[in-house]
């Protein structure tokens, strides 16, 4: 585990719950990264760090589908943002860190 | 003899009456013979049974007399407490596991109402630590009704949650408690609302009490908040519902980055996701 996997990356506190942080999601799947924003408190997704556009969910779904795979967004092909990768979505200069 | 004639009596005083009082006089006959026993029980009288009036007398009467000597026995007179002890400790040798299940459950006839299960001793046994079934269900008898609620008490998870499917548990208001969220199931997200995170940024409440306590408080705001009590409130998002509930008195505290520069002010208020009926997140705020 390096240094980067011990930080917390995030846009924002949620506007929707108040409570979460509004973090970078990363799918990887057929070898395409896809980023999107995710409460990690209650669950509201958006498109972009610019938080215009919301992800739409069903209430049905017990777990919210990734807006790119329409998988489980706790599935084994998501995970946090790294630095990386926030930076290759280009989404660095929308983002915080603080340590884990 | 005397019996004998006092049966030549009745049938020949029941040829000179005319048909339709006989009948009517064999139905009570009839309606006697079932409600003797029963008023002598309900009234605490002792009838004589038409069996022994009729002359059987000596061997229904002994039955009787057996039966209600050992219903004596078992009564609380403190004069008959001897041997209606030595009745029933001679009882468990033959069913001993019918008799010892009740006695080692007690907290079956406990009402489901919020108020009792506050009044549950929480902080006396961790429930975490609280073997969810506790004895071989094959083992236990199932024949009375204090056997069938331990059994159902001794399957709440957390004291409070039904089991109703693999990892999903459901509360007395409706709420399921599922897999999902970063920690892999419901009950381990809102776990970390028990304890503060001052590392966090922004805010992170934290309820003070044990996860049994925080259950009920949710499922307390869920409730009221559902049914538009006052001091509720409802907000429809994107495929989620939040429900938002004040208490009387504070459930917690502002934790996190912002509640350790706001010297962690008390919370009186629980806010709960939910989508559908599933539970997303509940904190206090």
């Amino acid at each position: 585990m390096n240094s980067q996997d011990s930080k917390i990356i995030y846009v924002e506190s949620c506007p929707i719950c108040g409570d979460g942080l509004c973090r970078i999601r990363i799918c990887i799947s057929n070898q395409k990264v896809t980023g999107f924003i995710l409460c990690d408190e209650c669950e509201a997704m958006w498109t972009d760090p610019f938080m215009q556009e919301r992800v739409p969910t069903n209430a049905d779904e017990t777990d919210p589908q990734c807006p790119s795979c329409r998988q489980s967004i706790w599935g084994k092909n998501m995970h946090w943002a790294n630095i990386g990768e926030v930076c290759l979505l280009g989404w660095f200069d929308q983002v915080q860190m603080v340590d884990e | 003899m005397v019996q004998k004639q006092r049966q030549d009596a009745a049938i020949n005083a029941l040829r000179m009456i005319p048909t339709k009082w006989a009948v009517i006089i064999v139905v009570a006959i009839i309606g006697y013979v079932l409600l003797q026993p029963q008023i002598n029980k309900w009234f605490g009288l002792s009838l004589p049974s038409v069996a022994s009036l009729v002359g059987d007398e000596k061997q229904t009467s002994q039955k009787k007399q057996e039966k209600f000597d050992s219903n004596e026995k078992t009564s609380t007179t403190k004069a008959d407490s001897k041997a209606s002890k030595a009745a029933t400790e001679e009882k468990p040798d033959k069913d001993d596991s019918v008799n010892k299940a009740p006695t080692s459950q007690p907290r079956v006839s406990q009402p489901r109402d919020s108020q009792s299960r506050d009044s549950q001793p929480r902080d006396s046994q961790p429930r975490d630590s609280q073997p969810r079934v506790s004895q071989p269900r094959d083992s236990q008898p199932r024949v009375s009704q204090p056997t069938v609620g331990a059994e159902r008490d001794s399957e709440k998870v957390h004291g409070f949650l039904t089991e109703i499917g693999r990892n999903r548990f459901e509360s007395p208001a409706g709420l399921v408690y599922g897999s999902g969220s970063e920690e892999g199931h419901r009950l381990k997200h809102i776990e970390r609302h028990l304890e503060d995170q001052p590392k966090r940024p922004g805010s992170h409440g934290v309820f003070e009490g044990d996860m049994h306590a925080f259950l009920v408080a949710i499922d307390d705001a869920y409730s009221r908040a559902k049914r538009g009590d006052k001091g509720t409130k409802k907000i429809q998002d994107e495929g989620s519902t939040i429900y938002e509930a004040s208490f009387k008195k504070p459930i917690g505290f502002l934790g996190g980055q912002e509640g350790g520069r706001k010297r962690n002010p008390p919370l009186k208020q629980l806010r709960v996701v939910v989508r559908g009926n599933s539970l997303i997140t509940a904190f206090p705020f």
